[in-house]
């Protein structure tokens, strides 16, 4: 026991430093990298993807159930935005394969 | 859209680094030093700590994702973005007591952060560590000069309006990327001192020991809620504020929501593992407040080794953390008003910092105003704004439809159908729960009254002001987004 602290201490301790700065280093690494990746993107192009195969599927979906959504304009602009880029550009920020870009269509 | 002329390019952050610790400086207050650290080890130490961790992850986390998509998607202060959401009228004014509040807050917050500034000062004089310095005394002593506490009060001010006047980038912005990493590091060497003398287990033992039992009281989980969401900042229009200014392509979800409420709940965790084992070395009494960090604290500086360097870390980033969250809680009054007015931002950031300046005299002047305003905002007016803020969120744009447009896009994680919920129903009901808590716990009291008068004028106040100036009789027109999506 380090300290004179006992066991269920030390396991609390560890556990809460995981917890919280385990858990906000990895998000902030993981955002800062992405940043990078997302500079790195738009060095070689002007647009980048904007959704990933699951959150653009999602939203394709929303704009077939709700056509008279005060939304739906904008959320189809997004939709379309995104499917644009990804035709139009090699380098993609999410993961995108060919397949999955050939089967998408506009809104 | 406000019928004000186009005044130039919304700013945008400069890096992501710098929007993340905006985020941090932003809700790393006060609360974080003094109050956290306490509350944990009364609370069942190990218990609160899984209590807290939990209503983080399902309440501050998803909460801060909303309010900074919905910055992120309006791209305006809080009154535009209740405008483009429920459209031009009466109902605005939510948006107008989300600034109310904002401003009452900052009025007896900058006192506040004119106390650690006095701190910071005497400890690089050293005066914590001269012969016969008495810590109650000194406190004492500047709680009771009016005088001195209303030229501090005017200094912190007057230094927040110079930074802010000079814009999001070259202001805020080059502050915060500085200030947020020096708090940490200070803190950081204050745990390494403490965990180096003798005696400190205990103070670890006290903050981490596991009281199992705690998780059964109904008390853990209304301190750790109060803590998961009041720490956090949720709904003070604070994180809408900031993601206003965020770029084309930045995430809202992982900085926003993730690391913000899981990283600054971190710095209270390292004050309790910087304050506690020095305490506990010295044999002082654990407490709370001004009582730990301006007497239990300064009475230990003296008996530790490198005690005056200590106490310099210590209050500088006390200072660093208060004053950063001074800054970012006036700012969105200043992106408030500077949208819906003619001014430039120069003559806005006086305007409001001048108001804010003159509504915070009474607190400055008597720490007994500072403390009922505290009471009565903290328990009642901050939930208001974030009933405000995430009851439109959830049940006028609909969480779906925000999550879809604004969460998502661009996001570092994927935000599931989960969320959903948490935002229309879960949050809201808490907010309610804990308004109508504490008016039962304080049922009469002149607080409570304060309280009760806050909740019901402030949004006649905001309503009345919004009919007045947009000229509708209240009523919503097409421009909003009402409907909902679930």
């Amino acid at each position: 026991m380090a300290f004179g602290l006992s066991t269920e201490v030390i396991g609390m301790l560890a556990f809460t430093l995981l917890a919280f700065w385990g858990v906000a280093g990895w998000a902030l690494v993981r955002t800062l990298r992405q940043e990078g990746r997302k500079v790195e993107i738009l060095r070689h192009q002007d647009r980048m993807d904007t959704y990933s195969p699951r959150a653009l599927a999602e939203l394709g979906e929303w704009i077939e159930e709700n056509p008279d959504d005060p939304l739906v304009d904008d959320a189809r602009d997004r939709y379309n935005e995104c499917v644009e880029t990804l035709r139009r550009t090699d380098r993609h920020f999410y993961d995108w394969s060919d397949e999955e870009i050939a089967r998408l269509e506009r809104r | 859209m406000a019928e004000v002329p186009s005044k130039t390019a919304r700013a945008e952050w400069g890096t992501r680094f710098g929007f993340l610790m905006a985020m941090i400086g932003a809700m790393v207050g006060a609360g974080n030093i003094w109050r956290f650290p306490y509350v944990m080890g009364n609370n069942g130490g190990g218990a609160f700590v899984l209590a807290f961790l939990s209503l983080l992850f399902l309440l501050a986390a998803p909460g801060l994702m909303a309010e900074v998509a919905l910055g992120r998607y309006t791209k305006k202060g809080v009154i535009g973005a209740f405008r483009d959401v429920v459209g031009r009228g009466g109902m605005v004014g939510l948006g107008v007591v989300v600034l109310m509040v904002n401003v009452a807050l900052m009025s007896y917050y900058s006192p506040v952060i004119a106390w650690t500034l006095y701190y910071a000062i005497h400890s690089l004089l050293f005066t914590f560590t001269a012969a016969g310095f008495e810590a109650e005394a000194f406190m004492t002593g500047l709680f009771e000069n009016s005088a001195l506490m209303i030229g501090l009060h005017t200094v912190v001010m007057g230094s927040i309006a110079a930074i802010l006047a000079l814009g999001i980038r070259r202001g805020v912005e080059r502050i915060v990327v500085y200030a947020v990493p020096a708090l940490v590091t200070a803190l950081v060497i204050m745990t390494i001192r403490g965990l180096t003398l003798p005696g400190a287990s205990e103070g670890i033992a006290f903050a981490f020991d596991v009281q199992w039992e705690y998780l059964t009281y109904s008390d853990t989980w209304i301190a750790a809620l109060g803590q998961a969401l009041f720490s956090t900042g949720l709904g003070w229009g604070i994180a809408l504020t900031i993601g206003s200014y965020l770029r084309e392509y930045d995430d809202v979800p992982l900085g926003g929501g993730v690391f913000t409420a899981i990283g600054e709940s971190s710095v209270g965790i390292l004050a309790a593992l910087a304050i506690f084992p020095i305490v506990f070395a010295v044999g002082v009494e654990p407490d709370a407040g001004a009582g730990l960090a301006f007497v239990s604290l300064v009475q230990v500086f003296p008996e530790i080794p490198f005690g005056g360097l200590v106490a310099i870390l210590f209050f500088v980033g006390f200072f660093l953390a208060t004053f950063t969250s001074g800054l970012l809680i006036t700012e969105v009054g200043v992106t408030t008003v500077s949208e819906e007015t003619r001014l430039d931002r120069t003559q806005t950031t006086l305007v409001v910092c001048g108001a804010i300046w003159l509504l915070g005299l009474p607190s400055a002047y008597s720490v007994d105003v500072l403390d009922y305003l505290d009471f009565v905002f903290g328990n009642w007016g901050l939930p208001l704004a974030t009933l405000a803020i995430i009851g439109v969120i959830g049940w006028v744009v609909g969480p779906r439809r925000l999550r879809l447009l604004a969460v998502n896009r661009n996001a570092g994680v994927y935000v599931g159908r989960w969320w959903d919920p948490l935002i229309k129903y879960v949050i809201p009901t808490v907010m309610i729960f804990i308004m109508a808590y504490f008016a039962w716990e304080n049922f009469g009291t002149p607080e409570m009254i304060g309280g009760m008068l806050v909740i019901a004028l402030f949004p006649i106040i905001g309503y009345a002001i919004m009919s007045v100036l947009e000229g509708r009789g209240g009523r919503p027109d097409t421009a909003g987004v009402t409907g909902g999506d679930d």
